[in-house]
């Protein structure tokens, strides 16, 4: 039967796992909207935030101390990121624009798969997960596991951070420019590729902080990031590509999509549901719910 | 006067092995307007990416007031006093106009007080601005957001601006305003101006020295004086016809 409390539940549930969805879109679309480029090894990152809030957890600072370990795993991922981007990115910026993307397409594919075969070669097939002692929390008539709720509260912390960082620090100014012209940050003497570099590490920092909050829910393995990742991509193509508003409200919306599917149709097709949205929009509103045509041009 | 920037037998290339600069020299004096013309394709707004180094030069020399600036990263070059106008609308659409006027000073965002003044200043210059201050970029007219592209180079006052068909798909009495608002931020500032514009009649009212481009390098340089329109026209008809 179809009860008030059901419906509460399945909403809460939905706005909970919708808004850590959000964070791996918003590394997405982040790094889009600056860089002009899809970073393919999105998952990788969040895998390898995951893998660090397990070692930061099991062998080195325990479970009350969970929280330091998110923070240190974003932090390990963000430096991570500034690495890749020096390595790897920054030397195809003086290619000609139209090819760059190209290659920045073929290098995190190639990244994807290093990264991938290296966890699985230093970690196995295996699956961890990072203890939590946190106890189960009643959020109005549901109680939920203390690790979800802790989860969802961190997200939209870091979220507001993220917000607030974009509004009002000259940083944040630089960056919201750069994503409306490249050009005009030139020429206002703002050194573009430290831009792109930053921007690179914030966007893998969100999956990796989003692959920390979720390992003890989703658990650790090399492999974990693909379904975050195709789901991130989903509430790209929902949001709109580029638009950091549309990842966030198509996250949510995602979350409860799959929430209420599983709960008043089929849980067997959780994953299927969004893909149905997907379609809807791509058919109804090709640019996404927040996307402008030709952005990309 | 002396030289304020000197450009010295430059070649630059989008594509390697086809320079669209072949040996470009000028020179402008300090404090000048000088204007750059030129046929379609002679390499007018690729010299201006080039000084500003968004472009590589790969052979000669580019000095700003005997400093060798070749190659730079344009923010360096910014912040040795160099402003570059595009030519298409140089906004940010979806920032407010005082956001837009800030980004423009991003070099003197660690001196507030005096970032405070050149925006206050500049508001005086543009008193329309000042209204619209909290109204977004892209809300702004054809014309409101010209004056927005040039006000938000003069924020760090430099020495030197280099403006790109600043009156392109203008209409005659909008492209008059442009003119004066550059003679304004060159009076304000007392900046020197390097303007490339293909509205050569309005345009050499307004200029000291003239270069004219062809294929990349120059076809002919001097006062405006020398410049009438029966010898514009004939330079541009040899350039066309080689």
């Amino acid at each position: 039967m179809y009860s008030t409390e059901l419906v509460v539940q399945t909403f809460i549930s939905g706005v909970m796992i919708g808004v850590l969805y959000a964070l791996m879109a918003l590394g997405i679309t982040f790094i889009y909207s600056i860089m002009r480029m899809i970073n393919w090894a999105m998952g990788e990152f969040y895998m390898i935030g995951s893998y660090l809030q397990y070692m930061l957890v099991a062998w080195l600072l325990g479970p009350d101390l969970w929280w330091l370990a998110i923070l240190v795993a974003t932090a390990g991922v963000f430096g991570l990121g500034l690495l890749t981007e020096w390595s790897l990115l920054k030397p195809i910026s003086s290619k000609a624009a139209e090819v760059r993307s190209d290659y920045a397409t073929v290098i995190t594919l190639a990244l994807l798969l290093m990264l991938r075969s290296l966890a699985t070669g230093i970690a196995g097939p295996n699956q961890f997960t990072p203890g939590s002692n946190l106890p189960i929390v009643m959020v109005g008539p549901m109680p939920m596991a203390g690790a979800r709720v802790a989860a969802f509260v961190f997200a939209l912390v870091a979220l507001g951070v993220f917000w607030a960082v974009l509004r009002y620090t000259w940083y944040g100014l630089a960056l919201r420019a750069t994503a409306q012209s490249r050009v005009g940050v030139q020429t206002a003497g703002i050194d573009v590729l430290r831009v792109d570099r930053v921007a690179f590490g914030i966007g893998v920092a969100l999956a990796g902080l989003a692959g920390a909050l979720l390992a003890p829910v989703f658990l650790v393995f090399p492999t974990n990031g693909l379904v975050t990742t195709v789901k991130g991509f989903e509430i790209v193509v929902i949001g709109g590509l580029g638009s950091i508003p549309g990842a966030l409200i198509a996250g949510v919306l995602l979350g409860l999509i799959e929430s209420f599917g599983a709960a008043f149709i089929d849980s067997a097709y959780q994953n299927i549901y969004g893909f149905v949205l997907v379609l809807l929009v791509l058919v109804l509103r090709p640019t996404g719910l927040f996307g402008e045509r030709g952005r990309e041009a | 006067m002396t030289a304020l920037l000197t450009v010295e037998d430059v070649f630059a290339a989008y594509q390697p092995g086809v320079d669209i600069l072949q040996g470009m020299s000028l020179t402008v004096p300090r404090g000048g307007l000088v204007l750059v013309i030129g046929p379609n394709g002679a390499g007018k707004s690729t010299l201006l990416k080039t000084v500003f180094g968004l472009l590589a030069a790969h052979r000669g020399a580019i000095a700003l007031d005997g400093k060798p600036i070749a190659n730079l990263p344009s923010h360096e070059i910014k912040r040795l006093g160099v402003s570059y106008v595009p030519q298409e609308l140089n906004t940010f659409p979806q920032l407010t106009v005082e956001e837009n006027l800030k980004v423009g000073g991003w070099t003197l965002r660690r001196e507030p007080a005096r970032l405070k003044d050149r925006i206050a200043k500049v508001y005086e210059i543009f008193p329309v601005l000042a209204e619209r201050r909290r109204d977004k970029a892209g809300s702004l007219s054809g014309g409101q957001g010209r004056m927005l592209s040039v006000a938000r180079e003069m924020i760090t006052e430099p020495r030197l601006m280099l403006v790109d068909e600043p009156t392109v798909g203008l209409a005659p009495n909008l492209a008059e305003q442009v003119y004066e608002l550059l003679q304004t931020a060159r009076r304000a500032i007392s900046t020197t101006i390097l303007l490339v514009d293909q509205n050569v009649s309005d345009a050499l009212r307004h200029a000291e020295d003239v270069v004219m481009m062809n294929l990349g390098r120059v076809k002919a340089a001097g006062p405006v004086g020398e410049f009438g329109e029966a010898r514009v026209r004939a330079l541009i008809q040899e350039c066309l016809l080689g």
